[in-house]
């Protein structure tokens, strides 16, 4: 397996890196309780959006963050605020008129809203995935007394994935000796759909009973504790963080609910 | 039989095997496909046959875990809609208990109605959480809906069924298709067998 390659991680020391899986997963709820419940408009997503870059940079995963932000964020934006600044039903203030096309301030303030919540939610999730290895919050998981089967789906699809993906390859070139034609018209091309899905999915069904019995075998469903050769560090003050962190979100929760009701019933 | 009884009843061992086959094959079946440059990603096509084989609860973890790993190694976005992938496993697995995947045509209404379900909770997340753009070519549907005079709703349900139609019903007659194919040895280690004949 190469972790490195298959997720996002990025090896580190860092303050963040050594945080608890449970305690980044309780950020990345705040966050989205904040941005989405919190008074106040858009300053606590600007609020959390810049805390959330200057973790980053602390602990040296800016670069890829701010790559992977820009990646997901600028087709959002160049779909976003055209067509919300132009067609947003809302729109009424114009703000500048080219020939006779009218940009309009209330579809640009609406792009720009959405834009800031999902670059704070995206950026806390991405501090997550940057920092913690699979294998610290799977073993986060099973210590946290987790069934087994939690971690087994959380971990092992990543493992199988380059085997999976190596046959793919050769599905694809074997279809293709035998002539398979991509460039044909779109009856043959649909037509070619199932012999090209067919022997993936069945190639991969024959192991999975293969699979259940070696796990059988090493006592999967057996119930008792089992050592782990990872410790994933955990302190009292990270405890209270987390339970702080989970009483703010409820908390916000609740206030967005009720002035929600409240705005009704008035 | 209580509700929990019954969800349980769907997992075994096997199960969580099947489960995770069924989300790399989620991850990896896109890029085969793409080789025939048709309008299908097919990115549910293993969560629809968890929901089939066994069961909707089964399905619906299917889903749900596809989306979230994803969104841990490749597109963030995809996390934000993993319970849209939890609904359609789910939807899978009730359409089957109706016996919607015994034969292609009957494939294609099951098709049809995931595609609903998929509707009903993709269309509140891609409204309120994207204010309906997604950054992806079914954004000019939206578009030209708003275009025409629609609101923001309408036109995003109307971006949502129609980006998903073909592909959902196409997922769903080809996992009818891979059932049959399936050697008895398999199909009969699914207790409730949907392929009759």
């Amino acid at each position: 397996m190469q972790p490195a390659r298959l997720t996002l991680y990025v090896e580190g020391t860092s303050w963040l890196h050594s945080r608890h899986p449970f305690s980044k997963l309780a950020y990345i709820l705040l966050t989205g309780v904040v941005v989405y419940c919190a008074p106040g408009g858009w300053i606590p997503d600007a609020a959390i959006l810049t805390l959330n870059i200057i973790l980053a940079a602390h602990c040296r995963v800016l670069l890829p963050l701010w790559k992977l932000s820009w990646r997901t964020l600028l087709p959002l934006s160049i779909f976003m605020l055209p067509i919300h600044g132009l067609l947003f039903p809302h729109n009424h203030t114009p703000v500048c008129t080219v020939f006779t096309v009218t940009l309009y301030a209330e579809g640009l303030h609406f792009a720009a809203t959405i834009l800031l919540q999902l670059a704070a939610i995206l950026t806390a999730s991405l501090l997550f995935v940057y920092t913690t290895h699979p294998a610290g919050y799977i073993t986060a998981l099973t210590q946290a007394g987790w069934p087994p089967f939690v971690s087994y789906l959380l971990g092992s699809p990543l493992l199988m994935l380059p085997a999976m993906r190596a046959r793919t390859a050769t599905i694809q070139a074997a279809q293709r000796a035998r002539g398979l034609d991509s460039e044909a018209g779109i009856t043959s091309r649909i037509r070619a759909l199932a012999p090209l899905v067919t022997p993936l999915v069945l190639g991969a069904f024959a192991e999975v009973e293969q699979r259940a019995i070696a796990l059988e075998l090493r006592g999967f469903s057996s119930t008792t504790l089992r050592t782990s050769l990872r410790e994933v560090q955990d302190s009292s003050q990270e405890r209270l963080a987390r339970r702080l962190m989970l009483v703010t979100s409820t908390g916000l929760i609740l206030y967005a609910l009720t002035k929600h009701y409240l705005e009704d019933f008035i | 039989m209580s509700f929990f009884e019954r969800v349980k009843q769907d997992f075994y061992t096997f199960t969580w095997v099947l489960i995770a086959v069924a989300i790399v094959l989620n991850i990896v079946v896109g890029q085969l496909v793409s080789l025939l440059k048709l309008p299908v990603f097919l990115d549910s096509i293993g969560t629809v046959l968890v929901g089939v084989l066994a069961g909707p609860w089964a399905g619906g973890l299917a889903g749900l875990l596809t989306n979230l790993i994803w969104g841990m190694f490749t597109s963030p976005v995809a996390a934000a809609f993993a319970p849209v992938a939890m609904v359609i496993g789910i939807a899978a697995g009730y359409t089957a208990r109706y016996n919607l995947f015994r034969h292609w045509w009957l494939a294609i209404i099951a098709g049809i109605i995931i595609t609903v379900f998929n509707a009903v909770v993709a269309v509140p997340i891609r409204l309120y959480m994207f204010g309906g753009i997604t950054g992806s070519g079914a954004d000019f549907v939206t578009a030209y809906m708003l275009a025409l005079g629609k609101d923001l709703f309408g036109s995003v349900v109307v971006t949502v069924f129609t980006s998903n139609i073909v592909d959902k019903v196409v997922t769903a007659v080809l996992v009818c298709g891979i059932i049959k194919a399936l050697p008895a040895r398999l199909q009969a280690r699914f207790t409730p067998c949907p392929v009759a004949g």
